[in-house]
């Protein structure tokens, strides 16, 4: 009975096996599909930003011969890299880094201290300011940009650099996510600080801020991304190469009757560049940072 | 000691003084990368000719031309010259934004100027022009040679030659059934539905079908757009769609011209030319758009040159567009981008437009068929309500229900604006 019970069991074990391994492969099969459907667009746009034919590219477009270069040339890449002239690519890349540099920054130190001030701080009706803060979260952007544009142009700021980091280092969603963050971290932490004679700002920049990583990343990527990708704020109060964001430099290649799919799917690719490398750096403490929220919440 | 520091001080003074006496002309424009090119190098030209003037160009993109105009119309900080889509010169003339311009530009350049561009320069209140251009445009159908001589389709000769629309349908039929041919039209739907595609390429088709988007006297549109002969043209235009003979809008722009050609005709703008010519050398026939109903109807108007009435120094201005519009390099460039003659002298010197030319039949749709959109300040509305009703009917909508919605919307506009006086009185 038991010696034939033995090759059912395998074969069920191996059954099991074999089924385990096809879902594996279903599984392998799955992912490769949504990465190549991920992927596929950014390879389309490496190869065409090494053709130098416009016209070519979109005639290849929609076919195979979008993701294939026969003679494959950097001289789009030289004519989006220059740093003066009319169309100084170069530098609006360069002016895109600087605002990158200066919003997330500033936006780090403001959002932080603020999100610390309301989880910790002594200030009365901070319960009040706290619903303010979420409540200014579900304002658009663009329902006071107009305002936004008279106040700034009354205020001399147009075409400069300052105008397009000062409006946006204070942001409701990031100050909520500090919030969110340190009221989280235990309390004795504060009182221990306390104990010691730290004053708050020392106990913010000593104990709660080096224990924050994960925000900061989270915080850094989302703004670096909101920043990067800025539009129509540039826009309007941008009007010469000065303080230009390479958003709006590859508009250029939009043009009323034709687009310059060469040099527009190569400065593309140069402003995808630094948003990677930002999410590549802080990835790690980003997704643990989701992943404690998910847990948490 | 103090003779010298009255000579510096004096020295610094006429320095100063003389900086300040430079003239800044603000110039507000859209345009591609070689435009914007062009438009630095002839500013720099003015100035070495006028070196008392400083040109500060002020680019904004073409998608996002409006809202740049709306934020320097709030923040008062209009430009001295404006580039301007012309069917919005009413509205942009009656908010009190531009100014007459004849008196500013030099009166060879206004005796240059083709019919149609003086057309969508004018203002129609006081007849006055308010802004000038050194080209126009068109649309036209273009046919695969193979495919039209393997249906046997006539080619017409001219504009007075054109398709009758039952030759046309009978085409896209033929066409349809043709092997090769996966789309008998490309109406380039996938220009999508922001831009001013549908409004200035099938306005036409209303037009020449005996209808329009407003009654151009007494500025109604319920009862002109929602008219019968409308709702028979679009119903042939949503019959198209549904037969599945046009390119829908996710495929792109370049079916005409891609791998294999997948459609047949065409019905694009004089730019998409260069784009298809690039591709497919000879095998490309340029005609004039079909005739739908009595007559023949194509589209005008382009981006233009405007002086605005924020402007301190009309005149100055007046000499830079001037000094534009003449200048050698960027006719040579806008030739390059086989932009359409606005000017007679830039016409004669465009080959490609000239007779026995490959677009000279769009050339001649200038004088003969053109029509400029409908030159009204609540020009916006009717686009933007036009548009949306095309979008809904191309998506199976009911043609009259669509047309009528969008009939209302535009003379519910006129009607809270108060008819836009002084159009009101135009009845």
């Amino acid at each position: 009975m038991s010696d034939l019970a033995i090759p059912t069991l395998q074969t069920e074990a191996q059954r099991e096996r074999s089924a385990i391994g096809s879902m594996r492969l279903l599984q392998t099969a799955c992912i490769l599909v949504i990465a190549l459907v991920i992927v596929s667009p950014l390879f389309m746009l490496l190869i065409a930003s090494l053709k130098d034919d416009r016209f070519q590219i979109l005639a290849d477009m929609g076919s195979f011969r979008a993701f294939w270069v026969s003679n494959p040339t950097l001289s789009n890449f030289a004519e989006v890299s220059n740093l003066s002239g009319e169309l100084a690519f170069g530098r609006y890349l360069l002016n895109s880094l600087f605002i990158l540099g200066c919003t997330v920054g500033a936006g780090l130190i403001v959002n932080s201290m603020a999100g610390f001030v309301l989880a910790w701080g002594t200030l009365r009706g901070r319960a009040l300011v706290l619903s303010l803060v979420i409540a200014l979260y579900v304002i658009p952007q663009e329902s006071i940009i107009m305002p936004l544009v008279i106040m700034v142009s009354r205020a001399g700021m147009t075409d400069t650099f300052a105008v397009q980091i000062v409006p946006w280092v204070a942001s409701p969603l990031y100050i909520f996510l500090f919030y969110q963050f340190f009221a989280q971290l235990p309390k004795e932490l504060l009182e221990a600080a306390e104990m010691d004679g730290a004053s708050v700002f020392r106990t913010y920049r000593s104990i709660f801020l080096p224990l924050s990583l994960p925000a900061l990343a989270t915080v850094s990527i989302l703004m670096g991304i909101e920043t990067w990708n800025q539009y129509l704020w540039p826009i309007l109060v941008t009007q010469t190469d000065y303080a230009r964001p390479i958003t709006v430099g590859i508009a250029t290649f939009f043009g009323q009757d034709s687009i310059y799919w060469d040099r527009a799917m190569a400065a593309s690719v140069l402003m995808m560049i630094p948003i990677l490398a930002l999410y590549l750096a802080f990835q790690r403490w980003f997704v643990s940072s989701f992943i404690g929220s998910a847990v948490k919440g | 000691m103090g003779n010298r520091l009255l000579s510096f001080l004096m020295a610094s003074v006429a320095l100063g003084g003389f900086a300040e006496a430079k003239t800044v002309i603000h110039v507000m424009h859209q345009g591609d990368p070689g435009w914007v090119s062009t438009y630095g190098e002839v500013a720099k030209r003015f100035e070495e000719a006028n070196p008392d003037v400083d040109i500060e160009l002020i680019y904004a993109p073409h998608d996002a031309y409006n809202e740049k105009f709306s934020a320097a119309v709030m923040s008062k900080q209009l430009p001295d010259v404006m580039e301007l889509d012309a069917p919005f010169l009413a509205n942009y003339v009656w908010s009190g934004y531009l100014q007459p311009i004849k008196p500013l530009i030099d009166q060879d350049i206004i005796d240059d100027m083709t019919e149609s561009n003086v057309a969508q320069g004018t203002y129609p209140i006081d007849n006055e022009l308010y802004a000038v251009g050194l080209t126009d445009s068109s649309v036209v159908l273009y046919g695969n040679r193979k495919y039209l001589e393997a249906i046997g389709a006539r080619i017409p000769k001219g504009v007075d030659d054109a398709w009758t629309r039952e030759e046309f349908e009978g085409y896209l039929e033929m066409l349809s059934k043709l092997e090769g041919v996966k789309w008998p039209i490309d109406t380039f739907r996938g220009y999508g539905i922001k831009t001013e595609w549908i409004t200035y390429a099938y306005g036409p088709i209303l037009q020449s079908a005996g209808c329009d988007l407003i009654e151009r006297k007494s500025w109604k549109s319920v009862g002109t757009l929602d008219s019968d002969a409308c709702v028979d043209a679009l119903t042939m235009m949503q019959k198209w769609v549904k037969n599945g003979w046009v390119v829908p809008q996710s495929s792109g722009t370049n079916q005409f011209f891609a791998e294999g050609h997948p459609a047949a005709l065409a019905l694009g703008g004089h730019w998409f030319y260069a784009e298809a010519a690039a591709s497919m050398k000879d095998d490309i026939i340029v005609m004039p758009l079909p005739k739908f109903g009595p007559k023949g109807a194509s589209p005008n108007g382009t981006w233009i040159w405007g002086i605005t009435t924020a402007s301190e120094h009309p005149e100055i201005a007046g000499k830079f567009v001037s000094f534009m519009l003449k200048d050698k390099a960027l006719r040579d460039y806008a030739k390059e981008d086989s932009a359409y003659p606005g000017l007679k002298s830039f016409a004669a010197d465009s080959p490609l437009y000239a007779n026995g030319g490959p677009m000279a039949i769009a050339f001649e749709q200038a004088s003969k068929t053109a029509i400029a959109r409908p030159p009204h300040p609540a020009y916006p509305i009717i686009t933007s309500a036009f548009m949306g009703a095309v979008d809904e009917i191309f998506n199976g909508g009911d043609v009259k229900t669509a047309l009528t919605a969008a009939a209302e919307k535009i003379d519910e506009d006129i009607e809270e604006n108060d008819g836009y006086p002084p159009f009101d009185e135009q009845q």
